[in-house]
């Protein structure tokens, strides 16, 4: 018995003495051909690096997702919206009598800034995700162009905008029963609607041109100067693109409005004057 | 038809870098772009390896996918080509592919990128054949002339292997087999084996 349990402790105290040195890395790595896995799994770290995490989503999301979503986006609300002008109707108001100031000339200008620059940015947008339609080529390079100053002009006027409105568009209690009745624009009778000088739309539309415009400034940028690294640019391409698609749809739906929807809304930018009778039923709690 | 295919042995790559060296030269590549790049993990330490990438040529090839202009493509021998003219230089091809393959020239007006530049295998692009305008675009179009692509070709320790997948492989089996581990290995015999 004493002739097994001798060299059995021997061989035990040998062996994790072994291990302990293998763990704590005592032994160098073995040369030549035998640790291939483990030499690939070093590669491939520095190779392809973790494109399982936003390389396979962004590469999945762009492959079946983004232009399927923003034509639907063009398309859908488009229909929606001629469904409604034909069930509901727009809403008229007399825009005789009281005229009330609403928005300065600063203001109006700014506006048709932010208007122009984002009417670029859609349609640059729109051409280079569908840009194999037109054959890419200087067209696709040239909406690239086209999107980057108009994204600047549009950085600096939604700025503006954002100081000039910020104190109007702070959500109010109102809001909430604006939302919940859509405000009024699924019912053809004229009763006056919660909102203050900007309803819930509007703010809504508001906080997603400025804060989302801010978003897509900085992914923006990444896409264009490809600073930042791969997973960066990954992850900015997939905000980009869906941010894109909610702005798209708020800026149809803020274009309806303000041309069809509600008669004479598009001249009270121009002009700045808005008639005291439509004020009393849309916009009631607006002190003027 | 075979499937082209590269093939780096990181047994036999020793980092010299002249298949980065021959592509950019032999293909007049833009300054700043590499369509190959060597690759080193463990530099000075034992069990160095190093091994020479490029486009790998992927089937379902992940830069096709998302390509907005559609103007990447596969050939029937399985090399990925893209078409300069109509590139619009978005990179999303960059961002989808795993091997950072697709590269861009820079110093375009208002800081934009080129049009993508890659790995063709130097199998040129969808221009006419040794046209003026195919090897301006895309360099030498050596699968025409029947050769391998000038990275394979001058490297050294001919560990880079280009070629039909089968024929590659071939190589690569019989190298594994003589070179060994094991009983196998080179030399085994000389130490241990008694006559």
């Amino acid at each position: 018995m004493k002739k097994i349990i001798l060299p059995g402790c021997i061989l035990f105290l040998a062996m994790s003495g072994l291990a302990l040195a293998r763990v704590s890395g005592l032994f160098p790595t073995a040369i030549g051909p035998e640790p291939l896995t483990a030499t690939y799994q070093q590669i491939n770290a520095v190779f392809t690096g973790d494109w399982q995490q936003y390389g396979q989503l962004f590469t999945n999301l762009q492959q079946f997702l983004f232009p399927r979503l923003f034509l639907l986006v063009i398309t859908i609300v488009p229909v929606i919206f001629f469904l409604h002008y034909i069930a509901i109707g727009p809403m008229v108001f007399d825009h005789g009598g009281k005229q009330v100031y609403c928005y300065n000339l600063f203001v109006r200008v700014v506006h048709w800034c932010a208007a122009l620059s984002f009417s670029l940015l859609v349609l640059t947008g729109l051409l280079i995700l569908f840009a194999s339609l037109f054959a890419g080529g200087a067209i696709g390079i040239m909406a690239r162009s086209v999107h980057l100053f108009s994204a600047l002009t549009f950085t600096g006027s939604a700025f503006l905008l954002l100081l000039v409105w910020i104190k109007d568009m702070l959500p109010a209690l109102y809001d909430i029963k604006w939302m919940i009745i859509m405000g009024g624009y699924l019912t053809k009778e004229k009763k006056p609607v919660p909102a203050g000088k900007f309803n819930a739309g509007q703010k809504m539309w508001f906080w997603l041109a400025t804060l989302g415009g801010a978003v897509m400034a900085v992914t923006g940028y990444f896409l264009y100067s490809f600073s930042g690294n791969i997973d960066t640019l990954r992850l900015s391409a997939i905000i980009h693109s869906f941010l894109g698609a909610a702005m798209l749809a708020m800026f149809l739906i803020h274009v309806y409005m303000s041309m069809a929807a509600i008669k004479g809304a598009l001249g009270s930018m121009i002009s700045g004057y808005k008639a005291e009778s439509e004020l009393k039923i849309l916009h009631p709690e607006f002190k003027y | 038809m075979g499937r082209m295919k590269f093939l780096c042995d990181i047994e036999r790559c020793i980092d010299c870098s002249g298949c980065v060296v021959a592509c950019k030269e032999g293909n007049h590549i833009p300054v700043g772009v590499n369509r190959r790049r060597v690759i080193t993990i463990g530099q000075g330490k034992p069990g160095e390896k190093s091994i020479s990438v490029s486009c790998m040529h992927c089937a379902d090839a992940p830069c096709i996918a998302v390509c907005p202009v559609d103007c990447i493509y596969q050939r029937d021998d399985g090399i990925v080509l893209h078409d300069k003219e109509a590139c619009i230089g978005c990179g999303y091809c960059f961002m989808a592919c795993p091997f950072g393959a697709p590269q861009f020239p820079s110093g375009q007006v208002f800081g934009a990128r080129g049009a993508m530049d890659k790995c063709t295998f130097c199998a040129g692009g969808p221009e006419e054949t040794f046209s003026a305008k195919e090897v301006r675009l895309y360099g030498q179009n050596r699968i025409a002339e029947g050769k391998v692509p000038l990275c394979a070709g001058m490297c050294a320790t001919k560990s880079l292997l280009a070629g039909d997948a089968d024929e590659v492989a071939d190589v690569y089996r019989e190298r594994v087999f003589k070179r060994g581990s094991g009983a196998n290995a080179w030399g085994w015999n000389k130490a241990y084996k008694k006559e």
